[in-house]
């Protein structure tokens, strides 16, 4: 291996929750801006906030939009920014980040209570998905107030921590315990496929922390959960998850972590070592981030490629979309990292 | 409750002063805004992390006039901990988020150096013999330590990125320098640094050039006296008329800021392109002078780039290259230059710099202003083998008696404690000035190679309730730590670490956090897991499931129940939801608790009573598709979940009868019977069990029929003749 991956850490100087990459605007078509989820408890009522930061100083915000609560989940479409908390609420801000045309749907009985950790933008509407078990569809009402339409209720019976759109008709949730479930809009609300996982250390159920959904292969589910779990559901085979990583899963290499995967992502930039194959049957690589502080690409069948081990937990990590050999991380100690990955690094070997 | 407010603010405390006391000051008052109407019925108080103090005020329950609109009650978070709380001297320079960023990184030094310590510890255990290699090994880790950790602390040395330099620039514009940072080195230089150990007096030179400006805020130092004369300089028109610039020269060069001194000699009007002719003796002294500063003997191994002089790294090549400059700063001194000199101010202001580099005592006190300048230009031009920390002591007390300073900052009193070898007094001052951080993490520093420091603060002792003083003091540190709710994440580190008490702190730690949130609840059982606490996850575990069944996240619930392998609440769930589901669940109600049903899993055993539920469920599934589709797969299947669910003790009584009641088309329409005669009587009899407990007072009515249990009786026996037919 050459050179390690060239790694800078930025002090923010308050708590990052989550990290997003700004994709490129006119606004700003020089500069490469991030997004972070910030929460400060010392400044008292505006301890919560979205900031955006470029990516030249991330110390110096150019601007901050702030939130009534802790923000549970951040996402961004081509012209909007997101943001759920954990009071219920979701927010919208045009990417230009201008705070006077940022859009809101309070939280609330009408909407969510409780964290809404399950957010996405399936190309015309937004998917939340919150812990008190609601899954909401929001999008404009043609003038330019936000509409969201209750796609289900589970009434508390399930809680829903992840959300995502595989096509502008279909999404998958995931949550605590009642593992991933597929929802397909043109059968009607309701669930239309479900799996349960496969977790390790023996327990039967565990926690989905996060779902992505490739663009080219909209049948795969690759999911993050509780004590290091990665796997992959392929709606064609729904009763047989793939284990990509866990503890004690058979037929996997050791785990690449023990602790929860907080986050999960498509890995364009790394290449299957395999590419004849990985056309056909293989899960592509996937980056996860863990409390236990690694960021790893993890391929089917292959030993895990470890690219960070620090010393406090990665919440939350994002590909840069435009320029996938850079990864942005929001760690524990108040801090986000940015990663830029050589080619060479990567050709193990 | 005298002299209280009872109705102004709505405060309704009562307080009382001392006993014995003669006037009690005033209580300290915080207004509470509420915003509960009065009248409060009751208030409880509550510390949250921190200084936080949670307060919730109560109306009284059902109480008139409140029409249902107005808050019956609120939580208020109330923080103490503003104001000034006549802290170290350290939370004056360094911002909170600055101290939590060296916080969080001196967690991995802290922590990689305590496993080396037991890794050692282990290994000497094994073996006894090799202890004393071991010892060398141990103060290079230290030192690793604590260059690791005075890096975070901020490097003096580097200058900021892109400046362009003024050559009129005398100090370098540099980070400033903290004194937590200065403490730290110092410690460093005395404590750890054995390589560098007879070249000491230099080294403190070298603390002294970067820390200079944190001696004193009000009284003049040599630093203050420079930039001063650097604000002055711009206006100056003839540099050397000015006694300001001779007397910094003078007291830049008693402390041997080389560098420093031969670039302000080069502002000397002589050496301007148009007075070079006829000044050009006075010039040539000028010159001369600073080739002389510039190549004065250092006793010390290298000096870093910038910095000037000769270094030599052995006493025998210092000595002679000592008395070959001396010599050369004599002759000068004497030479018959000085008489053509017609500079009066240079003639003085540059004699009295040989002076200074001729180690004349009595320039050097003129030049310096604080005690420990005085002490460092002893090092440089009285006595520069000054070895041992008796001979030390010794010159700082006179020092101190020719300089007495007025006021004392954590430095000097430091210096002190450290020149004094009394690691009792170096401890208390770094808790008087530098704040528990500094003491926890110094401690490592003040042991690496002091036998006597090691047993004081490893000492267990009975007044401090069995622990050590180095216990105590990373026990209070990491109750710095857990009071914020950034910063308790890294406490667990250092209760770890501690003994005797740690563990029973960390796991109040634990127990303490927060639960409302599921990712909070899992940082705390991923800890859990670190430190093998399973005891303490499963308690979380289980709170973090009663609070979200009660806000009626069932699902999340019901997931850490399982998670915790909690049988008891379970069952008691499983009771509940049965309540819900009542006589006969209609398939469109039962998609409602298909989400819980997914939820408990394929592995049953683990749900406890919600087995039924779960058993229940597919019965009902098969019995729908027997009845639709009048296959006799289906109907076979879902007489054996009926026999199955009766013959399970989990299956609550109540629900015999409409299980039995809903099959009972299925089991009349049949031509053949779908049970043989053992299964047909163990119906039977659980029927005649159920008719019996009919008559006791507690039998929970079905809302079925007057008639179902004849009915199912009916079907029964009619299966049952079929089925004795049927038997071969």
């Amino acid at each position: 291996m050459a050179d390690s991956p060239s790694f800078r850490r930025h002090p923010l100087a308050s708590s990052v929750d989550l990290v997003r990459w700004l994709p490129s605007s006119a606004a700003s078509p020089f500069e490469r801006l991030l997004a972070a989820a910030i929460y400060d408890p010392s400044s008292g009522p505006a301890a919560s906030s979205i900031r955006l930061l470029p990516l030249s100083d991330p110390t110096s915000p150019l601007a901050s939009l702030p939130l009534p609560s802790r923000a549970t989940a951040l996402r961004c479409s081509p012209s909007t920014l997101a943001a759920a908390t954990s009071s219920g609420s979701l927010h919208l801000l045009p990417s230009s980040f201008n705070s006077d045309a940022a859009a809101a749907v309070p939280g609330g009985a009408a909407f969510h209570v409780g964290p809404v950790r399950g957010l996405d933008f399936g190309g015309e509407e937004w998917v939340t998905a919150g812990e008190d078990g609601r899954v909401h569809v929001v999008g404009g009402g043609g003038d330019g107030r936000l509409v969201a339409r209750r796609v289900w209720d589970g009434k508390g019976m399930s809680g829903y921590e992840a959300a995502r759109w595989a096509s502008p008709a279909e999404f998958a949730t995931g949550g605590a315990g009642c593992g991933v479930q597929w929802w397909d809009r043109r059968k009607g609300d309701g669930v239309a496929v479900q799996c349960n996982g496969i977790w390790g250390r023996g327990i039967v159920t565990g926690m989905v922390h996060s779902i992505d959904i490739h663009s080219s292969r909209k049948h795969i589910c690759v999911v993050g959960g509780s004590s290091g779990t990665i796997f992959a559901w392929d709606l064609r085979w729904p009763q047989q998850p793939i284990p990509l990583s866990g503890v004690g899963l058979n037929g996997t290499a050791e785990p690449v972590c023990e602790s929860e995967v907080w986050e999960v992502h498509f890995d364009t930039y790394t290449q299957s070592s395999d590419i004849i194959s990985s056309a056909s049957s293989k899960i592509l690589p996937v980056m996860m981030c863990s409390e236990d502080g690694i960021l790893a690409v993890v391929k089917q069948d292959e030993r895990p490629l470890e690219l960070l081990a620090e010393a406090c937990a990665i919440n939350s990590f994002d590909i840069d979309p435009q320029n996938p050999s850079d990864v942005v991380c929001a760690l524990e100690w108040e801090s986000i990292g940015v990663l830029t990955r050589d080619r060479d690094t990567l050709v193990e070997e | 409750m005298p002299g209280m407010p009872t109705d102004g603010g709505g405060a309704i405390v009562p307080f009382r002063g001392e006993p014995g006391q003669g006037a009690p000051s005033p209580p300290p008052l915080r207004p509470i805004r509420h915003g509960v109407a009065p009248p409060i019925f009751r208030v409880y108080i509550n510390w949250s992390s921190g200084n936080l103090l949670q307060v919730a005020c109560l109306r009284p329950p059902n109480s008139e006039g409140c029409g249902g609109v107005e808050v019956a009650g609120s939580v208020v978070e109330v923080n103490l901990g503003s104001g000034g709380n006549g802290g170290a001297e350290v939370e004056e320079e360094i911002d909170e988020a600055e101290m939590r960023r060296i916080e969080y990184g001196s967690v991995p030094a802290f922590a990689l150096l305590q496993s080396r310590k037991n890794a050692l510890a282990d290994a000497a255990a094994m073996s006894r013999m090799s202890s004393v290699p071991d010892y060398a090994e141990w103060w290079q880790y230290v030192l690793e330590y604590s260059k690791t950790i005075g890096n975070l602390l901020g490097n003096p040395d580097s200058p900021p990125a892109f400046m362009i330099e003024d050559p009129k620039t005398i100090l370098k514009v540099r980070e400033k320098p903290t004194s937590l940072r200065a403490a730290w080195e110092l410690l460093e230089i005395f404590y750890v640094d054995k390589q560098l150990q007879s070249w000491l007096p230099e080294r403190l030179v070298d603390w002294l050039a970067d820390f200079d400006s944190l001696l004193s805020a009000t009284e003049s130092t040599v630093y203050s006296k420079l930039s001063n004369f650097q604000k002055k300089l711009i206006n100056l028109q003839i540099v050397e008329d000015d006694p300001d610039y001779w007397n910094g020269l003078s007291a830049a060069l008693s402390v041997g800021w080389l560098d420093i001194v031969v670039n302000m000699l080069r502002f000397h009007g002589s050496y301007q392109l148009d007075q070079m002719d006829n000044r050009e003796t006075e010039n040539g002294l000028v010159e001369a002078v600073a080739v002389l500063v510039s190549t004065m003997p250092r006793l010390r191994p290298n000096l870093p780039t910038g910095k000037l002089g000769q270094c030599c790294k052995t006493r025998p090549d210092f000595v002679k290259a000592w008395e070959k400059w001396r010599g050369q700063v004599t002759k000068l001194e004497c030479s018959a230059f000085w008489i053509q000199c017609g500079h009066q101010k240079t003639r003085d202001g540059l004699k009295n710099l040989l002076h200074i580099m001729m180690g004349n005592i009595k320039e050097l006190t003129a030049s310096t202003s604080h005690w420990l300048e005085l002490f460092a230009s002893h090092f440089l031009y009285i006595r520069p083998f000054t070895v041992g920390f008796e001979g030390m002591h010794h010159l700082a007390q006179k020092c101190i008696q020719l300089k007495p300073s007025s006021s004392t900052t954590g430095l000097t009193g430091l210096v002190i404690g450290v020149l004094s070898e009394n690691p009792e007094v170096v401890l208390a001052e770094c808790t008087k000035h530098f704040g528990p951080w500094l003491v926890t993490h110094a401690m490592e520093l003040l042991t690496a190679d002091n036998d006597y420091a090691d047993t004081m603060l490893h000492e267990e002792r009975p007044n401090l309730g069995g622990i050590s003083i180095e216990e105590l003091h990373r026990l209070v540190y990491a109750q710095v730590l857990c009071s914020h709710s950034l910063t308790w994440q890294i406490a667990p580190t250092y209760l770890s670490s501690c003994l005797n008490q740690g563990l029973g702190l960390l796991e109040i730690l634990l127990l303490k956090q927060p639960i409302q949130d599921n990712r909070l609840v899992l940082k705390t059982l991923e800890i859990c897991r670190l430190y093998e606490l399973d005891n303490i996850s499963t308690n979380i575990m289980k709170v973090a499931g009663i609070y979200h069944w009660k806000h009626g996240r069932k699902g999340v619930g019901v997931y850490w129940f399982q998670q915790a392998h909690d049988k008891v609440r379970l069952d008691r769930i499983a009771q509940q939801l049965f309540e819900h589901i009542g006589k006969s669940v209609a398939d469109d109600s039962f998609k409602q608790w298909e989400g819980l049903l997914e939820l408990l899993g394929s592995d049953i055993g683990s749900a406890g009573g919600l087995e039924f539920l779960h058993r229940y469920r597919d019965f009902k599934r098969s019995l729908h598709q027997a009845l639709d589709g009048r296959s006799g797969e289906a109907a076979r299947q879902t007489v054996d979940f009926l026999i199955q669910l009766m013959r399970n003790p989990s299956t609550p009584q109540r629900f015999w009868l409409p299980l039995l009641h809903d099959s009972m088309e299925l089991l009349n329409c049949k031509p053949s019977p779908l049970m043989n005669v053992a299964e047909t009587n163990l119906l039977l009899n659980k029927l005649q069990e159920l008719s019996l407990a009919k008559l006791r007072p507690d039998f929970s009515n079905n809302h079925l029929p007057s008639h179902a249990l004849g009915s199912v009786r009916l079907a029964l026996a009619s299966n049952l003749a079929r089925a004795i037919l049927e038997d071969p």
